[in-house]
């Protein structure tokens, strides 16, 4: 019988261990997979190639967004819909406007990158196939995984499994693939 | 390596997942559920009977109130600025006091909210300062300082408890693969929202979470100004001045690691987190309340050469608040922010826990005594000498302050017992580093 995988993990017990099994692995050609770690490895990340350089831009361009609506909003209501004279200041009162605008603009940064951050992350998803490895849930603790997926076109059940246990690590476990 | 992992995750994982906590947290619980109970009472009796219960009256239109408001929002805005400031330097003591300095910022905003909201008297109808399409068709006067502290107050909430999320959500998942109950499993699991704790997700948790934490600096600045503008706007001699932004940032940073010192101190004492918050991270915050003491004391004094420069009406005033009626208010201030925290120069006094608590608390207690002043002190002698009486809180009043007070405790203490209150992945990030340097 042949099970459906989602790849192939290894797991390691410490973070050089990882990051050198990840190295070598490139080496070797394959390009889809993915490593766990109970806490940040900035290295790998860029190893892995990952680019975070969205964030940013999310948040400038949400903090525009904000700013444009807050002052906007402010100007249309107080001087053009419902003119209001206040003690004889100007309508477009610019300098009052401005303690408002900068806060929303903040409010639209903060939220749009953290609510932003969980849709680049596709959470929540309570389940994932890599929870169904034996042992997966010390990735939270004290333990490294390297996971070479099923879709990578390298990927080949026995030989892939092979190259994994060439890296010297503490076990290698099959992922299947969910239902 | 592995070990030492261990070591970290269980003995801060193991507080939210034991299944007894002792009998001090129970009565701390018991005692601060009761307090929430009194807020519960006098928020109904407000309600119901209105402001009339206050003692508040022209021109103490804002009696405890706005000086408990205040005095939240400023912990919370000290706190926040705090965490920001930790996050930013990528300062070592971010690992060991960030997580309940968030908290504390995030509970303090909490109780500072409930004053504002139920000071407009309807306060079913508090959403009237949200600029929606009313039947009247009209707006909020967006030149008023009090539609600015709606945002602020609102987008402070919304983003701390985002930031203060998004940081617990890999240390929920450490709790969901700790939890021995299934029960318990699920429900971390659930708010762990299946973190996988890939590399990647790492990255991009990382970026935005500094990110955040940066935008963060800016708005308690803009936020605490925002209070001390809603004084400095009106035309009430003492507060007419454009030193009060200046001296509520500066009493409102100091008050702020008054409460995370407090905090601090308790839980390392409480928790057993001797080595997760070591003797060095306490002397630290010692020496930074200290230095913070030191600025108030700075601005109390500028305080009085502004008054002195300042035209006749409002130097009396300032006077008049320094010796007049309420000049117990001002000296207590004095003594308590100023004064007291002078023992953490010794070295031992910054690393003693019972120094450490009774000089956060003495420093919080100072603030709020400087906040009395400003409101009450500050308004007693107006331009309009037949409008000069004096105000005291009535028990309705009192029994708010306390009642929030309780509230915070109790916050505190659920979060205590029911998250980590160190991050426990920013703690093995450093374990690490130390191993490998």
């Amino acid at each position: 019988m042949t099970q459906r995988l989602y790849g192939i993990m290894a797991e390691f017990r410490s973070p050089e261990a990882l990051t050198d099994a990840v190295k070598a692995t490139k080496r070797a050609g394959f390009t889809r997979l993915d490593a766990f770690s109970p806490f940040p490895l900035s290295d790998l990340a860029q190893e892995l190639g990952v680019r975070t350089a969205v964030i940013p831009w999310i948040a400038f361009m949400a903090a525009l967004v904000g700013a444009g609506l807050q002052y906007g909003s402010q100007y249309w209501m107080n001087a053009v819909d419902y003119p209001l004279n206040v003690g004889g200041r100007p309508l477009d009162s610019w300098p009052a406007f401005i303690p408002s605008t900068l806060i929303v603009a903040i409010l639209w940064a903060g939220a749009a990158t953290l609510i932003g951050l969980l849709l680049i992350l596709r959470l929540p998803r309570l389940h994932h196939p890599v929870f169904e490895v034996h042992g997966f849930e010390r990735a939270s603790n004290d333990r490294f995984f390297l996971c070479i997926l099923s879709d990578d076109p390298l990927f080949e059940s026995a030989a892939t499994r092979n190259f994994l246990e060439g890296l010297a690590p503490q076990i290698v476990r099959e992922v299947p693939a969910c239902a | 390596m592995g070990s030492e992992a261990q070591a970290v995750t269980s003995t801060v994982a193991e507080v939210p997942l034991s299944r007894r906590f002792g009998r001090i947290w129970w009565i701390a619980l018991l005692a601060s559920g009761a307090l929430v109970l009194l807020l519960g009472y006098t928020l109904v009796s407000v309600t119901i009977l209105g402001v009339g219960v206050w003692g508040v009256n022209i021109p103490f239109v804002w009696g405890f109130d706005l000086i408990n408001y205040a005095w939240w929002i400023g912990i919370a805005n000290g706190a926040s600025l705090f965490a920001a400031i930790l996050v930013l330097r990528r300062h070592d003591l971010r690992t060991a006091v960030n997580r309940f300095a968030e908290g504390v910022a995030l509970f303090a905003v909490i109780c500072a909210g409930i004053f504002p909201i139920f000071h407009l008297g309807r306060p079913w109808l508090f959403y009237w300062t949200f600029p929606y399409p009313a039947t009247f068709e009209v707006w909020p006067q967006f030149r008023s300082t009090l539609t600015w502290d709606f945002w602020a107050i609102s987008t402070h909430a919304i983003v701390t408890s985002l930031l203060w999320y998004v940081g617990l959500i890999p240390d929920l998942a450490t709790l969901r693969d700790r939890a021995r109950r299934k029960a318990v499993k699920r429900i971390y699991g659930v708010f762990a929202l299946g973190w996988r704790g890939s590399v990647r997700d790492w990255a991009y948790h990382q970026r935005a979470y500094r990110l955040v934490a940066i935008l963060v600096l800016p708005l308690i600045l803009i936020m605490q100004s925002t209070v001390a503008f809603e004084f400095a706007v009106t035309l009430v001699p003492d507060w007419h001045e454009t030193r009060q932004p200046l001296h509520f940032v500066a009493t409102g940073l100091a008050q702020g690691l008054s409460i995370v010192l407090l905090v601090t101190v308790l839980l390392r004492w409480g928790l057993r987190l001797e080595r997760y918050i070591d003797e060095g991270d306490i002397d630290l915050l010692g020496k930074l309340a200290l230095a913070s003491a030191l600025v108030s004391g700075y601005l109390y004094l500028d305080e009085i050469v502004s008054a002195l420069l300042a035209d006749r009406s409002a130097q009396e005033a300032t006077f008049n608040r320094m010796t007049g009626e309420y000049a117990g208010l001002y000296w207590t201030a004095i003594v308590y922010s100023i004064l007291i925290p002078q023992l953490l120069w010794l070295k031992a006094a910054r690393r003693s826990t019972i120094a450490g608590v009774f000089v956060g608390f003495s420093i919080g207690v100072g603030i709020w005594f400087d906040r009395y002043s400003i409101i009450v002190g500050g308004l007693q002698m107006d331009h309009l000498p037949s409008i000069w009486r004096t105000y005291s809180p009535t028990l309705a009043e009192t029994g708010l302050f306390l009642g929030t007070v309780g509230l915070f405790a109790a916050l505190l203490l659920l979060f205590v017992r029911f998250l980590p209150v160190i991050s426990m992945f920013e703690t093995r990030h450093d374990e690490h580093q130390e191993k490998s340097s």
